[in-house]
């Protein structure tokens, strides 16, 4: 992978990467996707991609309320860093 | 030649009780995060748990779309960062879906399409980020409502069809009760993709537009992104793949600057929800979900209660009020009162009330027995209306509000004979002057009796009972000017006058009935050409008037030729449905012939003695009466046909296939004594009263009504080299529609040249102006076969079918009468 | 032992907070520890089932990426550092109707991406057989609290080894459940289809209760499994009580020991452990998993393609760290994941992003989980031959910090033995089975889905052979007298 494509990855995964730490996660992130190439040498055709285990039936739930307890919205709001009116406040370009 | 391709994609939230992956309430308007638990927020270590109703909904869209049903469909991640979304994927679908490859058919302006429906998906919505100045605020209310995204083929052409197809949807879903399709709250929304290409070269480079807040920016952004992008293809240039934003404010689309790779969104299998498959009883569940759709109950409606399109067409807008109106069929009204009475003032009533149908103290039992007592005749129509509105402001029902206040008509014939008998005792002068053949006294003798009943009297069997009592059937004359009334000056001009004595030119007239006793009234002395909107107000007042509580049994109405298409027409749109008839009849040349001389009878004569056994004897409605011929009241046309010291013309109906002329010539000739056979009027385009809004009793009412209808109007007939440019002048001084009589069956120039319609329809159709298209020729209007009407048809004009100009003309003048907005007289236009 | 255990929270909470602390300064187990913060929410002993009589009163640790109410939930990472949670994870809630207290959070490699715990950015835990040794990965904290006599069980999460390897570092059992039997709510998701919540204990009785207790269905994870409606042969036997499918003698899969490029050490105990299974009866039978030498990298691709999505929600919007200053919600984002991801995470992140970014998604994502299939294929026609398969639980012992003996790309590697479990969903065990030069050697039992029963029956037949050993000094646990 090239530093491009790095940088490209970087951005899709919203992370910001120093100069230094390119040059290290470059060498880290080549060797495991020559690692996960080794993935090429098997034929894979017929073979459908296991997405899910043990499935045998839909799940649902009922269409109804139900709260997870002690987990009220207001002790949610509580761990946000800025509020303004129960608002959760973020800075924005001007 | 350009072609455009347009795309929606229709996002609907779906009404459940609680969010799709989680047990928070999903609401609208509540305090800023107040429905929120930790799954929706995005917390560490909680999972989405599926809502079993959501995807019941789902499926039923799908279904009604005409979507083949996933048996199994899969949730995956949708990866983006986006603030206002908690775990910054979307659990979406990608790779099965739960409905592929439906259609759904839509008509704009009468061309019916089938818009394939390219996929329906579930997903969970995100929250709402507001811009605050230097700060952003973030409520997470709203993620994680189950969001049905809903994704079209591009088969629309212009944006008007986006429009339809979307008002369509709406009232799909309120029926489905999946969504209450509210565009300004955002639970539906729309985006589009809009390509334009030369004809036949295929898709062009998409564009997507965003931020399509309601079904008119809808039709305002994919036009103008249409016109956008053909200028740049004219102009030699490439349109840019990429997404626009639709200002609103500004009117029109702006680039949204986004990054290449933020497109890039890495769907996989959601791991956290097991693909859902469908059983047998959920498929049951989905099937018991469907309804009746609001267009196959408007086809039924007009199939099954005789309704007209525009009838169905309100009656089915909401769920509510078509189940009210059949709630009141099933109760034993008749159809066509029950729609009108729900159409006019059912609807003003709760307009005023600002109430709905199905939450007003108004039930289908009380609606029914409302219209049986005005059916029994136990009330009339004008107490009717008093009853309905009592029953709001009393909350009882019509029979004891009638039986409260005495408003109960005398219907029984003995009751109301002894009254008559007292009435006819007390003025045997009257009775005298009526047994002599003078019809006047009968209005008096009429109106004695109301005054002794205190206006109980049953008006249409008064008028039974007094004329079978004297032995007379009176028929009014209204002589509205043209030759038929009029002069031959000394110098030989044909000139206004009086109408003749009728009395006296019958005299001796075998073929009369003997209990006729007719009852001339001078209207106006003008010529059929000078006529005026005060004129036809004076005219529609005074036969409104007459249907509702008069003593006449029939009407004549003796007016020019000139113009006798047009008011033949606006007086069928407006009685067409009349209780008794109302014969028009003209003349080409005055009445001059000698009185008492051995001449046959002139034209004049005859024309008004045709008319006049028409009227007492045939059939109710409006009908014409001419050279020994009865026409429809619509599409005719006039046509002198022999030149000579007569100079007589003849009445032709244009589209005879379609609208029925007269039924041949009468039995026997214009002296005979034979009526005219009636014309079936039962495929005529409907009338539009009593469905719009200006009392026509009125006629100062009429006249600022008509006045004002007639300034927005403007006939124009296509020809070569006709400069569009006039016509823009034309709207800017404040004309709103138009009737466009256009070549053969609606065919114009609209080439990019200032010698072409293009220009005033696209100023016309960015400014609201309406073009009711007609033709020159005796022709179907339906923009099928020509690359020109295509076109036209792409800008928005709107084909009359088998109208003619002044049929057409007069039809706009009405639908304007109580009409809202252009759409609405659109719709009027359209309902043929 | 476990008298003494059942009742030191009713009795001596204090001294045993304090013994607790002492011993946790050299090993670095606990993150956060209050054993009285629950104590009075965790049903009363009496009331507690007499099924699971054995749990009541008892503390445990619980790895601190598994939700305990009103205990942090830091995942090991600077963006949760502060984070408390709000709510149960359902298997501690589960514990705690029983009688169980969770007395505090213990370290891990940060979101459990790592082999050694040295990945957690929160804090340092130690071998407590040997301080220049890793305590193994990634409920290193768990593992280390159950060896040094902190707690009778801990709780951790076992996403492609993570309860397995510390617990054969540490010379403790430590159970892999089937995926889906035990609910995943709660748990901070690292790699979602392969995730699932262990647990790590001495004693194979609670280790057996802890699991019975946490397992079936759950309405708050719809991929959770109701283990006894299933009817597997080993649920219908009657579950863990009576191991019934032992009507003829136990098969058990072995594989060439020579291809598994195995410590001296560790190949010298699977050969004594095969040999021991034969010596009880077992039948023993050499196969072979051809798709070993897939099971590492279609693991790493699967895992950090779903990790990479996973991980998306930390971005200091909704809580967790922000940084001081930011310009735009696109720059607090970044700053907040820079900030707050460690070296290995940020690794894990670019990793799973590159395999699912279109152009390269078919290539890698895809075709692992075409792989994946093709593993669970392999062990479903080993389980047509045998009933049980023994592996080492991983290729050496537990390894010196900094990596100096192993690299971090050389443990990924050796992830092999644990991970091939996770693809193919099925249970997995890790059994102390010696102790050479002052460390302990585990192996690994694996069985087909829902063969939970026969994993610790086959444990407690090899304990009668080999009782496994606490670590030297913590043989009596914290706070005996």
């Amino acid at each position: 992978m090239d530093t491009q494509e790095l940088y490209v990855t970087a951005d899709l995964a919203h992370i910001q990467l120093t100069e230094e730490e390119v040059s290290r996660l470059a060498l880290q992130v080549d060797q495991m996707v020559a690692y996960f190439s080794k993935m090429s040498e098997f034929d894979v055709s017929g073979l459908e991609p296991t997405t899910h285990m043990q499935v045998s039936r839909s799940r649902v739930r009922a269409d109804e309320r139900r709260d997870i307890p002690g987990a009220h919205p207001d002790i949610l709001l509580d761990a946000a860093e800025e509020l303004e009116d129960r608002f959760i406040v973020i800075p924005n370009v001007l | 030649m350009y072609q455009s391709f347009i795309g929606l994609e229709i996002h609907i939230q779906l009404a459940t009780q609680t969010k799709i992956f989680c047990g928070c309430k999903a609401a609208f308007g509540d305090e800023p995060n107040s429905n929120i638990c930790p799954v929706c927020m995005g917390y560490p270590g909680v999972l989405p748990v599926l809502n079993q109703e959501a995807m019941r909904m789902a499926y039923v869209v799908a279904r009604t779309l005409n979507c083949t049903l996933s048996p199994r469909s899969v949730f995956e991640r949708k990866n983006y960062f986006y603030p206002d979304l908690p775990k910054n994927y979307q659990i979406s679908q990608y790779e099965h879906p739960l409905g592929r490859d439906g259609f759904v058919d839509i008509e704009f302006h009468k061309k019916k399409r089938r818009v394939r429906i390219h996929e329906v998906h579930l997903e969970e919505d995100a929250g709402k980020m507001i811009h605050a100045g230097d700060m952003s605020l973030l409520d997470y209310n709203r993620a994680g409502t189950p969001l049905l995204e809903i994704v079209t083929e591009p088969d629309l052409e212009v944006g008007e069809e986006a429009e339809v197809l979307l008002q369509q949807f709406r009232r799909m879903v309120r029926y489905l009760g999946v969504c209450d399709g509210n565009m300004e709250e955002g639970s539906m929304r729309c985006d589009a993709n809009v390509s334009v290409n030369l004809s036949g070269a295929g898709l062009g480079n998409k564009v997507e537009i965003k931020n399509l807040n309601s079904s008119r920016f809808v039709r305002k952004a994919l036009n103008f992104e249409i016109s956008r992008q053909k200028d740049i293809l004219e102009r030699g240039g490439t349109v840019v793949q990429e997404t626009r934003l639709w200002n609103e404010n500004r009117d029109v689309s702006e680039a949204m600057r986004t990054k290449e790779s933020a497109h890039d969104y890495r769907y996989f299998p959601e791991p956290d929800l097991p693909p859902f498959i469908t059983d047998e009883a959920f498929l049951l569940e989905v099937e018991k979900g469907l309804v009746e759709l609001p267009a196959a109950r408007r086809t039924r409606f007009i199939e099954e209660y005789g309704l007209s399109e525009l009838q169905a067409e309100f009656l089915i807008d909401e769920r509510s009020t078509a189940e009210f109106f059949e709630q009141t069929i099933a109760l034993g009204a008749d159809p066509q009162s029950a729609a009108s009475w729900l159409a006019s003032d059912v609807k003003k009533l709760l307009n005023r009330r600002d109430e709905s149908i199905d939450s007003s103290v108004l039930n289908p039992e009380r609606f029914a027995e409302l219209l049986r007592l005005l059916d029994e005749g136990r009330i009339h129509g004008k107490i009717a209306k008093q009853v309905l509105e009592e029953v709001f402001a009393s909350d009882a029902s019509p029979a004891a509000i009638i039986k409260a206040k005495g408003w109960e008509q005398i219907t029984d014939p003995a009751e109301l004979s002894d009254y008559i008998s007292t009435v006819l005792e007390a003025h045997p002068n009257a009775v005298e002057q009526v047994r002599a053949g003078d019809a006047k006294p009968v209005g008096f003798l009429v109106g004695q009796v109301m005054k002794a009943t205190s206006g109980r009297a049953e008006p249409q069997l008064l008028q039974e009972l007094i004329s079978s009592r004297l032995a007379v059937k009176v028929i009014h004359v209204l002589s509205f000017g043209g030759a038929i009334s009029g002069v031959r000056r000394e110098d030989g001009l044909i000139g206004p006058g009086e109408l003749f004595d009728l009395r006296t030119e019958f005299a001796g007239d075998t073929g009369l009935p003997a209990e006729l006793r007719l009852e001339e009234i001078q209207l106006g002395a003008f010529l059929s050409e000078e006529i005026a909107p005060a004129d036809w107000a004076v005219l529609v007042s005074e036969i409104a008037r007459r249907i509702e509580d008069s003593e006449a049994a029939g009407i004549v109405v003796a007016h020019g030729t000139d113009t006798l298409s047009y008011t033949a027409s606006l007086l069928y749109w407006f009685f067409g449905k009349a209780r008794i008839p109302i014969i028009l009849t003209a003349s080409s040349v005055p009445n001059d012939s000698k009185r008492g001389s051995a001449k046959p009878r002139s034209e004049a004569v005859a024309n008004i003695s045709a008319a006049v056994k028409r009227a007492a004897s045939g059939a109710p409605g409006v009908g014409v009466v001419y050279g020994a011929q009865e026409f429809a009241p619509l599409n005719l046309k006039f046509e002198r046909v022999e030149e000579g010291a007569d100079r007589a013309g003849v009445f032709r109906t244009w589209n005879e296939a379609v609208v029925p002329a007269g039924a041949g010539p009468m039995s026997t000739g214009p002296a005979s004594t034979g009526a005219p056979v009636s014309v079936d009027l039962s495929h005529l385009p409907n009338p539009i009263y009593p469905a719009a809004g200006v009392d026509p009793t009125d006629r100062k009412a009429v006249q600022a009504a008509l006045e004002e209808a007639m300034s927005r109007c403007f006939i124009v007939k296509a020809f070569p080299g006709m400069r569009g440019d006039h016509l823009i002048t034309l709207m800017k001084n404040g004309v709103r529609y138009f009737v466009l009589e256009l070549y053969d069956t609606g065919t114009a120039s609209v080439r990019e040249t200032p010698y072409s319609l293009r220009a005033a329809l696209q100023y016309g159709a960015a400014n609201g102006v309406s073009f009711f298209c007609t033709s020159q020729q005796e022709a179907m209007v339906d923009f099928a076969d020509y690359v020109t009407s295509h076109e036209l048809w792409r800008e928005g004009a709107i084909p009359m079918g088998r109208l003619t100009t002044e049929s057409a003309f007069t039809r706009l003048i009405v639908a304007q009468l109580g009409s809202e907005d252009e759409l609405e007289v659109q719709r009027i236009m359209e309902d043929q | 032992m476990l008298t003494f255990w059942k009742n030191v929270l009713e009795n001596s909470p204090d001294a045993y907070e304090k013994a607790v602390r002492a011993r946790d300064a050299r090993i670095g187990a606990f993150l956060e520890f209050n054993p009285k913060r629950h104590l009075g929410n965790a049903a009363h002993k009496a009331a507690s089932a007499e099924k699971h009589a054995v749990l009541a009163g008892l503390p445990f640790g619980v790895k601190d990426n598994i939700a305990v109410d009103g205990f942090r939930l830091s995942c090991g990472s600077r963006i949760l550092e502060k984070f408390t949670s709000p709510y149960h994870a359902t298997a501690v809630q589960r514990l705690m109707d029983v009688g169980a207290v969770p007395v505090g959070k213990t370290n891990l490699d940060e979101f459990g991406m790592g082999s050694s715990t040295d990945n957690s950015a929160l804090g340092n835990t130690t071998n407590p057989w040997n301080e220049d040794h890793v305590v193994g990965g990634s409920s290193g904290g768990s593992a280390a609290a159950v060896a040094a006599g902190l707690v009778p069980f801990a709780l951790g999460s076992d996403t492609g080894g993570s309860v397995r390897q510390p617990a054969s570092f540490c010379g403790v059992y430590g159970l892999k459940p089937t995926y889906g039997t035990v609910s995943r709510f709660g748990l901070v998701a690292y790699a979602s289809s392969l995730d699932v919540i262990g647990a790590l204990s001495a004693d194979l009785d609670v280790l057996q209760a802890v699991y019975e207790v946490m397992s079936g269905a759950d309405a708050f994870d719809q991929t959770s499994i109701d283990v006894q409606s299933l009817g597997s042969r080993d649920a219908e036997a009657g579950g863990a009580a009576s191991l019934g499918y032992r009507g003829k003698s136990p098969c058990l899969g072995v594989l060439k020991p020579d291809q598994l490029e195995l410590s001296a050490e560790v190949s010298e105990t699977y050969y004594a452990c095969l040999e021991g299974f034969r010596s009880l009866g077992y039948e023993v039978k050499e196969i072979s998993l051809s798709m070993l030498e897939y099971v590492a990298p279609v693991y790493y691709t699967i895992a950090t393609a779903e990790a990479s999505a996973n991980l998306a929600r930390y971005n200091g919007v909704r809580y967790g760290l922000r940084p001081d200053y930011a310009e735009n919600p696109d720059e607090l984002v970044r700053l907040s994941r820079d900030q707050g991801f460690g070296p290995e995470v940020k690794l894990r992140i670019l990793l799973g992003t590159y395999v699912l970014r279109s152009g390269f998604q078919d290539q890698y994502y895809l075709r692992a989980q075409k792989i994946r299939t093709a593993i669970r294929q392999d062990f479903e026609a080993g389980f047509g031959e045998v009933d049980m398969i023994l592996t080492p639980t991983f290729p050496r012992q537990a390894f010196k910090h900094g990596g100096e003996d192993m690299s971090p790309f050389e443990q990924k590697q050796a992830d092999k033995f644990t991970a091939s479990a996770n693809l193919a969903g099925i249970p997995a065990l890790n059994f102390p089975a010696g102790v050479l030069k002052g460390l302990p050697v585990g192996m690994q039992l694996l069985a087909p889905a829902f063969g939970e029963p026969r994993l610790l029956a086959a444990a407690r037949d090899y304990a009668t052979l080999y009782q496994p050993e606490l670590a030297p000094g913590y043989e009596r646990p914290a706070g005996e007298q």
